[in-house]
């Protein structure tokens, strides 16, 4: 009895004690945000003073309605919108269309050109933008949205995310249709893509968060900080002159809304897509 | 359809559209793709020209401040040049190189660039901007402009931009502390304004003084000292060692604020210990001065102003220019157009307002001698007089910067740590210069430019 | 694979737009860049060939070499990444109730754009900030620290943002890998009475080791790469002293539109992103895989 209730002692204490280093972790993610939106919803108090407060004071939406006149927040709204869309568009059907025969056809070169694309991997991207951005000034594409966009259409992970989801389509479907005399394209368009739809909101679903929250290529790329998409915008915030921490803080605010409320609700696409990357 | 979507496809966006086109699809797809193809071509879209003559005119960091300021400055012209077109756009100031020499590169350059003095200079050296000399006055117009903004943008004897606005720094200082250390009258000279500030440390146990160590190279040039001179660096020289031991000397003294003495930027430390009482002497441009009214307004009823000593070449402290250039590339035939109305951009008017505004000083004579630099109202605070007494300056702000050195941040690095060690007392200040002079001789001599 | 061996024409048709894409966004930059980081190319005068004169200037430089510097002590982010994340990974496999929304939480600052991350901690940051209340508080400084405006202390600042945002990413690859894990040897060996910690150190890391051998390169070649964080919270000050490699890259090519010498800082970025990754993958290649 003594053994069976001291062992439960110990069950509740490692419980609590679990919630409590989750706890601290989870204050610890989350609190810059917080404090950011106390201070861009308050408008009293000096926000940088000892002791600091943790709560808002005289809560109003003023700082968010200076942040409405100071940036054209709703011409970045719309830019990142149209960005984010061409993106994902993109990516989803040049990706797709990729992934297809590296997975379905037996085709001469699919080993190497699997082989580069893996490649791709290992060539760190992030290096290429000094040249991508000379290419883009030769090719006419500066300041275009169609110069953001291009860069960042393909990338092997997303390839290679499509490729194990075609993967799993029974090759017995595939065959069937094949001896009906289906062509290759009907069977890529009206068989397999309906099949792996999932797999396509999740690489969808990542790419839009990856594209929402890009913020250097555009920033090089395109010429009016009107045309900026909003993660640039906020930083166009940050820098004009004489604009208040707290409409700062609510204008960071306002760009960090979105992504939140969307990953709230698309929670499970993004770990569905890291088991994908794992394997 | 299919035709027609290749056609325009084949002209702005190639890859999109014939792989919609090359997909079999049912009609309302073709619609969705026709509607994709119109998205896509409204931002490949470029402007084309238009019968208005458009003025395109960038700005850097001055939204939103001053949003109400430009668009008023716009209508007006507008108003009174039908067929103009301005266009006004802000960038941030850390992008406008970049943007400029993208568009200058892309064939797209505005029509009206802001640029700081320095990046003027290592344009107008790479052939990127127009020369102006003509386009200053029109025909019987007195030079509006002072002969000090004039002289800022001179290069290779041509000037290179329209003078707008600029700096100079006044001494703030706190009537109690002075009046305690026994000091009645201004400085007259860098050697006078130290002593103040050791007699302040002596009898009120506050420093006086905070000059901006961090940036001591734009201090020995005030000063009249050169730090290159012929492609080497010379800042070991006696002049230069003697200014250094003297600060030496002040700073043994604790004439001082020790704070952040040698940081790249001290200017807050220095304001919050002058809003605290902590600091006799506040040197800096009427702006800041402004700020000490709403931020701490008893030390701002105690606060006297004196001018800041020119340096024995007669240049004033704290002058740091902001023009507008036309950048290469802009069509010969649209200059004199846009010449006007760069010249009403800063003119007397415009200038004017723009300083009571953003509480900068203006770069034009008349607008220098108007009333409200001038003539103090009887309850003139430190604010007024600081505009008044600066107004008086103006003539001779020069910017000051060292031109045509590549990593000149890191080499400045060194200047620095050299000062740094020699004014603290950690080396030996001859010592100290002669090593960074020998860094700096190295770097130079590398250094091919055309 | 199907039997059917394809027409090839049609596979490359499939491939066409995005090899096309490929070659041009991330290989034609490889090349040409290095190429060009031998030259004095400018957008707006013709281009010369100057040898290794801008590798010359590049290693003579110091914001460059403070910058190689700070990307090697940019590697002491990994390790506490890497097990940070897989504890977390552990605790939060758990099936306790609203772990869900733990998990939420920790991925957040992944979501989040850098811009707002760089201005939300620039205010953590300030000298009167949170971050020195709170540790004030908790006595463990006695006066508050300048984390950004200090140039020993701005590059820790900047990793611990790096950390921050990195441990959610990489607890989601390590719990994927550990629900793919098969239950059986561990149900074996709490039949056989080992612990918590004999079970995780014993069966749960050795089966872990691929994930980690992946997740580590990941991490190392990010944190040699870091360059973003550096430009939202300090770009590269106080005093130079926050450069890395690729900002200075960045700055040079950009800002200053020293292009050939952002090339070459580049260039060298990349060889060492290179030749990292191949030694890792030749050295910790588990030696016998289940």
């Amino acid at each position: 009895m003594k053994l069976a209730a001291k062992m439960n002692h110990h069950k509740i204490l490692r419980i609590v004690s679990q919630y409590l280093v989750l706890g601290v972790i989870a204050v610890i993610c989350i609190f810059p945000f917080w404090w950011t939106f106390v201070v861009a919803i308050s408008t009293k108090g000096n926000m940088f003073e000892f002791p600091p407060t943790f709560w808002p004071q005289g809560v109003s939406l003023d700082n968010f309605i200076e942040v409405f006149r100071v940036i054209p927040i709703l011409a970045f709204y719309k830019n990142s919108l149209l960005i984010t869309v061409a993106t994902v568009f993109g990516k989803l059907v040049i990706c797709s269309l990729a992934a297809y025969p590296l997975s379905r056809m037996a085709f001469r070169g699919s080993k190497l050109i699997l082989g580069i694309i893996l490649a791709t991997m290992i060539l760190p991207s992030e290096v290429n933008f000094l040249v991508n951005f000379i290419s883009m000034t030769k090719l006419g594409l500066v300041d275009t949205y169609t110069g953001v966009v291009l860069p960042n259409v393909v990338t092997a992970v997303s390839i290679l995310l499509l490729k194990q989801a075609f993967d799993e389509v029974p090759e017995d479907l595939l065959d069937a249709a094949r001896v009906d005399g289906a062509t290759e394209w009907t069977i890529f368009y009206r068989i397999v893509l309906p099949l792996i739809t999932p797999w396509l909101a999740t690489v969808g679903i990542l790419t839009a968060v990856e594209a929402w929250n890009e913020y250097i290529w555009p920033s090089i790329i395109i010429a009016k900080p009107e045309d900026f998409p909003l993660s640039a915008g906020v930083l166009y915030l940050r820098g004009t002159y004489g604009s208040s921490t707290r409409v700062i803080a609510a204008g960071t605010i306002l760009t960090v809304a979105p992504i939140l409320v969307a990953f709230l609700f698309t929670q499970r696409f993004f770990m569905r897509g890291m088991d994908g990357a794992v394997k | 359809m299919n035709y027609f979507l290749k056609k325009w496809g084949s002209i702005f966006n190639l890859r999109i559209s014939s792989k919609i086109v090359s997909c079999r699809k049912r009609n309302g797809r073709l619609v969705f793709a026709q509607i994709i193809c119109a998205f896509f071509l409204l931002f490949s879209f470029q402007a084309s020209a238009f019968a208005v003559q458009k003025i395109e005119f960038w700005t850097m960091s001055l939204k939103p401040k001053f949003i109400p300021y430009f668009h008023d400055l716009v209508r007006d012209y507008e108003a009174t040049h039908p067929g103009v077109q301005i266009v006004w756009v802000d960038f941030p100031w850390d992008i406008l190189q970049l943007k400029l020499i993208t568009a200058i590169a892309a064939g797209k350059p505005p029509a009206l660039v802001n640029l700081s003095v320095p990046w003027a200079e290592e344009m107008a050296r790479d052939g990127l901007l127009e020369p102006l000399d003509a386009y200053l006055t029109t025909p019987g117009q007195a030079m509006p402009y002072t002969d000090a903004a004039l002289a800022d943008l001179r290069f290779n004897g041509k000037v290179y931009g329209f003078p707008h606005y600029s700096n100079v720094n006044v001494i703030a200082y706190n009537r109690q502390l002075l009046a305690a250390a026994g000091i009645t009258q201004a400085p007259q000279n860098m050697d006078e304004l130290l002593a103040l500030a050791v007699k302040v440390a002596a009898k009120t146990g506050k420093p006086g003084y905070a000059p901006a160590l961090g940036k001591i190279d734009g201090f020995m040039m005030q000063q009249g000292l050169d730090l290159i001179v012929h492609g080497k660096a010379v800042f070991n020289s006696p002049a230069h060692v003697a200014l250094v031991k003297k600060l030496a000397a002040t700073y043994k003294a604790n004439g001082f604020l020790k704070d952040k003495l040698f940081a790249e930027d001290n200017f807050p430390a220095v304001v919050d210990a002058y809003l605290g009482g902590r600091l006799a002497v506040m040197v800096s441009a009427p702006t800041a001065i402004k700020r000490i009214q709403t931020d701490a307004p008893d030390i701002y009823a105690q606060t006297g102003i004196f001018p800041m000593p020119a340096g024995p070449t007669g240049i004033n402290d704290g002058g740091w220019m902001f023009h507008f250039a036309i950048p290469q590339g802009v069509k010969s035939q649209d200059v004199p157009a846009v010449a006007e109305f760069a010249r009403y951009l800063t003119g007397d008017r415009s200038q004017l307002a723009f300083a009571r505004l953003a509480g900068v000083m203006p770069t034009t004579k008349q607008a220098l001698a108007n009333p409200y630099f001038k003539q103090l109202p009887t309850n003139a605070g430190a604010a007024e007089m600081a505009s008044a007494v600066a107004a008086n300056s103006m003539n001779s702000a020069r910017s000051l910067y060292v031109a045509g050195i590549d990593d000149y941040d890191e080499l400045r690095r060194f200047l620095v740590k050299a000062v740094e060690a020699g004014v603290t007392g950690k080396a030996d200040i001859q010592t100290s210069l002669d090593e960074a002079v020998a860094i700096w001789n190295k770097k130079l001599a590398k250094v091919q430019r055309p | 694979m199907s039997q059917y061996r394809h027409s090839s024409k049609l596979a490359y048709v499939f491939l066409a737009p995005a090899l096309l894409l490929l070659a041009a966004f991330s290989f034609w930059p490889v090349f040409y860049g290095s190429y060009l980081s031998f030259t004095d190319f400018s957008l707006m005068r013709t281009t010369h060939w100057v040898g290794l004169d801008n590798y010359q200037a590049l290693f003579g430089n110091d914001m460059f070499l403070t910058g190689l510097k700070n990307s090697l002590i940019f590697l002491l982010v990994v390790p506490f990444t890497q097990i940070g994340a897989i504890s977390l990974a552990v605790l939060v496999n758990n099936q306790l109730p609203a772990i869900r929304w733990f998990r939420a939480a920790y991925y957040v600052p992944v979501v989040t754009t850098v811009s707002v991350v760089g201005i939300m901690w620039g205010f953590m940051f300030h000298e009167q900030g949170t971050l020195n209340y709170v540790l004030l508080q908790l006595h463990v400084i006695r006066v508050p620290l300048g984390w950004l405006s200090d140039d020993a202390l701005a590059i820790f600042a900047i990793m611990f943002v790096s950390f921050w945002r990195g441990l959610g990413w990489y607890m989601v690859m390590y719990l994927a890998a550990l629900q793919s894990l098969p239950s059986e040897m561990q149900e074996a060996a709490i039949l056989d009475g080992a612990n918590r910690w004999q079970r995780f150190w014993r069966i749960t890391v050795p089966m872990l080791y691929p994930t980690i051998m992946v997740c580590s390169i990941m991490s190392v070649l990010a944190a040699l790469k870091a360059y973003q964080e550096v430009d939202v919270l300090t770009q590269g000050g106080p005093m130079n002293s926050t450069f890395t490699a690729l900002y200075y890259a960045y700055d040079q090519g950009l800002k200053h539109l020293k292009l050939p010498r952002g090339l070459a800082a580049s260039f060298v970025v990349s060889i060492c992103c290179i030749g990292i990754a191949f030694a890792c993958l030749k050295f910790l290649k588990p030696r016998h895989r289940e």
